[in-house]
């Protein structure tokens, strides 16, 4: 089995639940609970990252999520013609974002721990450039025991 | 967006949201920071009604720690789900005291 579809919202964090919600939707009959939480997360933090960073809050542009269905795994796109993200952006992000000191309050994060959350969540995450566009992919395997 | 409820010196504030996205953050940030400013420095948070939180969302929680300063407290009540998990996976519940319900955060809080 395996079936794909296409989604797109306006570059405007009001919208992104939206999307959110159709993508869990899709794999609710695929993925454990945890596991759709786990790829709703990752979504949001994905296209928050392309408004915030990318399109720097602007609306009106173009944000666009691919989301494949396959027996073994969920696969997800973003993609987004902003900007290209520096590519070690996504090598450093960890969960060493999580290593704070927590008896210090100003050591505590107040941002910056969303490809971080992204890299824990999702089992593939891979960023690709070209000319005309960025494609941020994301793939969650179907762990077929929990089924 | 959120509702208040005074119980002896201790603060609750519910939020009436179901999801502190990227979109909610600003505002409730804003509105946590008036009840601080307001003079309130014992707070319990209730999420019971929420069920999806972002980073954004976590990043205005950790803001308002810190303009609560090192003697003020802010507990979360009733996350459950995702939102456990949340905190669970950003060891952020090693620095908000998560307890299962309102009224077990503010009998810790008055102890």
């Amino acid at each position: 089995m395996v079936s794909s579809i296409s989604l797109s919202i306006d570059s405007d964090l009001d919208k992104v639940s939206l999307l959110a919600r159709a993508v869990r939707a899709l794999c609710e009959d695929l993925l454990s609970p945890e596991d759709q939480d786990a790829v709703e997360l990752s979504l949001v933090e994905a296209i928050n990252n392309v408004i915030k960073h990318g399109y720097h809050g602007e609306r009106g542009k173009d944000v666009q999520v691919a989301v494949g269905l396959q027996a073994d795994q969920v696969m997800i796109e973003v993609i987004d013609h902003a900007p290209p993200m520096p590519a070690q952006v996504l090598d450093k992000a960890s969960e060493d974002a999580f290593a704070f000191d927590e008896t210090d309050l100003a050591d505590i994060p107040e941002g910056g721990m969303g490809l971080a959350l992204i890299r824990m969540n999702m089992d593939e995450v891979e960023y690709h450039s070209s000319e005309s566009e960025n494609r941020l992919r994301m793939v969650k395997r179907i762990d077929q025991r929990s089924r | 967006m959120l509702s208040t409820d005074l119980r002896g010196n201790i603060l609750v504030i519910r939020v009436e949201e179901k999801r502190i996205d990227a979109s909610k953050a600003p505002a409730f940030k804003e509105k946590m920071t008036q009840c601080i400013e307001a003079g309130q420095n014992q707070i319990v948070l209730d999420l019971s009604h929420v069920e999806f939180i972002d980073s954004s969302g976590l990043g205005a929680l950790v803001s308002c720690l810190k303009r609560l300063g090192p003697r003020g407290s802010l507990a979360v009540a009733g996350a459950t789900g995702a939102v456990s998990r949340l905190f669970t996976l950003t060891r952020m519940d090693r620095v908000f005291a998560l307890h299962p319900n309102v009224d077990a955060a503010v009998e810790q809080l008055s102890a």
